[in-house]
């Protein structure tokens, strides 16, 4: 099982204080060669991103195009799902960053 | 008390599709222990480093299987410190015998990869993260390539030096015949390998690999059990964040920096002291980095340094990874930090052959778990 | 007085053309738009789903509503795809904004209208005085059968309505509402089907029309007011033929249709259709106007209200980004990366 549902209720919390944050992009790479549960993704990529209070964080780059693979890049952090439960599991919804 | 290493013993690295996790363990074991002129019944203690035994085959509890393969039921610890466990295997069984508790102790590092699918293994590697690296779809080479790309931004470095690394490597491998990979490469070989983690292609990257390697140590008169033993003088570890994102550098490894600072103070020599290393290039910038971490090179030169042979066999003054590196010699993540033991320990005896390093007197193996959440230094040295 | 305090949109960036879906089928494109009117449609992102959407769009609505997400008392998502069977999507919606645990709350279905028929209930339990604030979503991620008519429509977005009683936030008051229903099976999905079904231009007439223009009628004559009496009227839009034509049907001028038009734009997102458009309006409208509302949801029935803007919307409009603006954001799709996007390959 990816995660499970006690593991996603604890997180939610969390999650929802970080919708909506700005930051910028530190550091990104393009996986290519992805772990079993991402495979229908990719490529994607991976950022590290600093938010505006401080805090780094890692997570995927969404609806992006090849410009926006830049360090500095600002991004805001956006809700989506996570997409790799299987048909029966529990849904997993997190963090991801979109850039502005 | 001087603790030290007698004989030691790997099993050929690479894609082993007809030899099991028990023949790997039987076959380093016996050959250390015959290195040693030991019989089983002469070891109080056995450790075990490995990775992935549990998380990829299910099986747990790998210090009892260990010692039943050896045919004898002493004290069994199996360690894991993701890809630095055989090395932290070793500095836990010098401490058991600091102790007190045990004087002959047989150290093994094994891994079992290509019995399971690589997607299977990609996911497993990342046990060695965080869940929040995990869910973010990071994978292993994806964490060394945020590495590597704040390393090309801050020093200049190409990706043309960083593949020197790999050709280093694969020129020493071709001189093993333990290695998993013996034909020598090119940059442009590099270069056009395919993408696996923007900036880092396939030929940067560690193999898939099975092997075992094994060593015994011993807190009391070495030469009862071997002509050349070989002197521990230091064994120090270092811990930083599980997470990358947390790290205070990303263009330093701080858990070596402290390791590797303690050690050289233990075993009282300057980085310019060591004449022989074995470095983990899990990925070619982990090389890069780890030569200026341990003070090989000034900060920002490491990939260059190696691109321009500096630590090339036959060039370099001070040779690292003559056993080819985790790159060509192959990487069995937990055997990795033993199979660095048995490398020095035979440059320091000048068994090496091929790859046999001038006037070898000190050694350092340098052994990192993770992203570089630990790092383990040990310095050998020839009596 | 019960009325809008808040409402947010949220339109997916990607978007693919009816002639890169007709291409693929040999269809003459011309034919395809001409037929709906429609050019192109919002698709979602791989990682989105009805309930990011709702998300996106309810904080929006809760940022321009100026109250913090306790307060609000009502949770109702409508959609057509809800990503469980069994699980409330608003529990989920209500968690990521941080409502608490103290609000009515289920999910709706009902074609769409599903997100038309939240705000009703809202408004009863707002104007029974069992709730202040009540917050009502319209969320589709539409799946059309590849080949399908529907393929060339069925689109991706999310509108979310605050409402409450307080007359300083009401931006827009709900003068009238009321519903027309019946039994007509024009367009349904079995449980466990993933493609809805329809029964071609059964849908119209005796579906579409029925409904939509007998809600219209009764609207009217219940509040005593011509089509002239109105600024603007919002039609649900599953094609840019049938809004255009129930509005000069029922009396109603192209321009008073005009700013509603986002089928014209982004194609049919189902819960979220006629609700962007009265948010496309409400973007534009000036205080003291009247908006006509009629949704439709196939099944089948229609939600009709009356709306009266107030001094309040002004202020409230220079929040969020406008309806239209987020439209024009956007990145175009092959359909082979249409159907990753849509989970089909």
């Amino acid at each position: 099982m990816s995660t499970t549902p006690v593991k996603l209720w604890r997180r939610q919390k969390h999650t929802t204080t970080l919708i909506g944050k700005k930051g910028k992009i530190l550091l990104w790479t393009m996986i290519r060669v992805p772990a079993k549960a991402f495979a229908p993704q990719a490529p994607y990529p991976v950022v590290i991103v600093e938010l505006s209070s401080g805090v780094r964080m890692m997570g995927q780059l969404v609806d992006w195009q090849e410009k926006d693979l830049v360090v500095g890049r600002i991004v805001t952090a956006v809700i989506r799902r996570s997409r790799v439960e299987d048909t029966e599991e529990v849904l997993s919804y997190q963090i991801k960053f979109k850039p502005l | 008390m001087k603790i030290h290493i007698l004989g030691g013993a790997t099993t050929k690295f690479g894609e082993l599709w007809g030899v099991s996790p028990r023949d790997l363990a039987r076959e380093a074991m016996s050959q250390a222990l015959l290195h040693s002129s030991m019989k089983p019944k002469d070891i109080d203690a056995i450790f075990v480093g490995n990775m992935l035994s549990g998380i990829l085959g299910n099986q747990a509890n790998l210090g009892s299987l260990i010692a039943e393969e050896l045919g004898v039921f002493v004290p069994a610890i199996r360690v894991e410190a993701a890809c630095a466990s055989g090395g932290l295997a070793l500095h836990t069984a010098i401490n058991g015998i600091r102790s007190g508790q045990y004087k002959n102790v047989l150290v093994v590092g094994i891994e079992k990869m290509t019995d399971h699918s690589s997607d299977d293994v990609t996911t497993g590697l990342m046990a060695a993260g965080s869940d929040d690296e995990r869910s973010a779809g990071a994978t292993f080479p994806g964490l060394y390539a945020l590495i590597a790309r704040a390393y090309m931004q801050e020093y200049g470095v190409t990706e043309e030096d960083l593949a020197g690394v790999s050709v280093k490597n694969h020129y020493h491998g071709s001189l093993n015949v333990k290695a998993q990979f013996q034909s020598p490469i090119t940059v442009a070989d590099v270069m056009k390998s395919s993408r696996i983690a923007d900036p880092l292609k396939l030929l940067d990257c560690s193999p898939i690999s099975d092997g075992a390697a094994a060593v015994v140590i011993t807190g009391e008169n070495p030469k009862k059990w071997h002509k050349k033993p070989i002197a521990i003088s230091a064994s120090e570890v270092a811990s930083d964040t599980l997470s990358l994102h947390k790290r205070s550098s990303f263009t330093s490894l701080s858990a070596v920096v402290k390791a590797a600072k303690q050690a050289y103070a233990v075993a009282g020599i300057a980085s310019k002291d060591v004449d022989v290393a074995e470095i983990h290039d899990c990925f070619s910038i982990a090389e890069a980095i780890g030569t200026e971490d341990l003070g090989f090179s000034k900060k920002g030169m490491g990939a260059k340094d190696i691109a321009a042979g500096k630590f090339t066999l036959g060039i370099g003054k001070l040779v690292t990874n003559p056993s080819g590196g985790l790159k060509a010699c192959g990487h069995p993540v937990g055997a990795t930090g033993i199979k660095q033991i048995v490398e020095l320990s035979e440059q320091l005896r000048g068994t090496a052959g091929k790859r046999q390093v001038e006037k070898a007197r000190i050694g350092l193996a340098h052994n990192v778990g993770g992203s570089g959440t630990l790092a383990v230094i040990h310095i050998l040295s020839t009596l | 007085m019960v009325g809008i305090v808040g409402y947010g949109a949220y339109v997916p960036r990607f978007r693919i053309t009816l002639e890169e879906i007709a291409e693929v089928w040999g269809k003459e494109p011309a034919d395809i738009i001409n037929g709906f009117r429609v050019r192109e449609k919002s698709v979602p992102a791989f990682d989105e789903d009805a309930v990011t959407l709702a998300i996106e769009a309810s904080n929006a609505a809760l940022t321009m509503a100026g109250i913090t997400a306790e307060e609000i008392e009502s949770v109702f998502v409508g959609s057509e795809s809800h990503p469980y069977a069994v699980n409330p999507s608003s529990t989920i919606v209500a968690e990521y904004l941080g409502v608490g645990n103290n609000f009515f709350a289920a999910d709706l279905e009902f074609a769409c209208k599903a997100g038309s028929a939240g705000m009703q209930i809202g408004a009863g339990l707002i104007g029974s005085g069992q709730a202040a604030y009540a917050l009502a979503v319209g969320s589709d991620v539409a799946q059309g059968k590849p080949h399908d008519a529907l393929e060339y429509t069925a689109a991706s977005a999310a509108a979310a309505f605050i409402l409450g009683k307080k007359k300083t936030e009401i931006l827009a008051e709900i003068v009238a509402m009321s519903s027309f229903s019946s039994d007509t099976p024009d367009f349904w999905r079995r449980d466990g089907a993933k493609f809805p079904s329809h029964f071609g231009r059964f849908t119209g007439e005796p579906a579409y029309f029925t409904h939509v223009l007998g809600e219209g009628k009764k609207l009217l004559q219940q509040s005593k007011l011509q089509p002239s009496d109105f600024d603007y009227c919002v039609f649900h839009m599953p094609n840019g033929k049938f809004p255009r034509v129930a509005a000069k049907k029922l009396g109603f001028s192209p321009e008073q249709l005009a700013p509603s038009l986002t089928v014209d734009l982004i194609g049919n997102p189902y819960s979220g259709s006629s609700l962007l458009g009265l948010a496309a309006v409400l973007d534009i409208a000036k205080p003291g106007q009247k908006i006509f509302f009629v949704s439709y949801g196939s099944g089948a029935g229609s939600d009709g209200f009356i709306f009266q803007t107030t001094p309040h919307i002004t202020e409230k409009q220079k929040i969020n980004l406008p309806v239209r603006d987020m439209i024009g954001n956007k990145e175009y799709l092959s359909y082979t990366k249409y159907l990753r996007h849509m989970h089909s390959i």
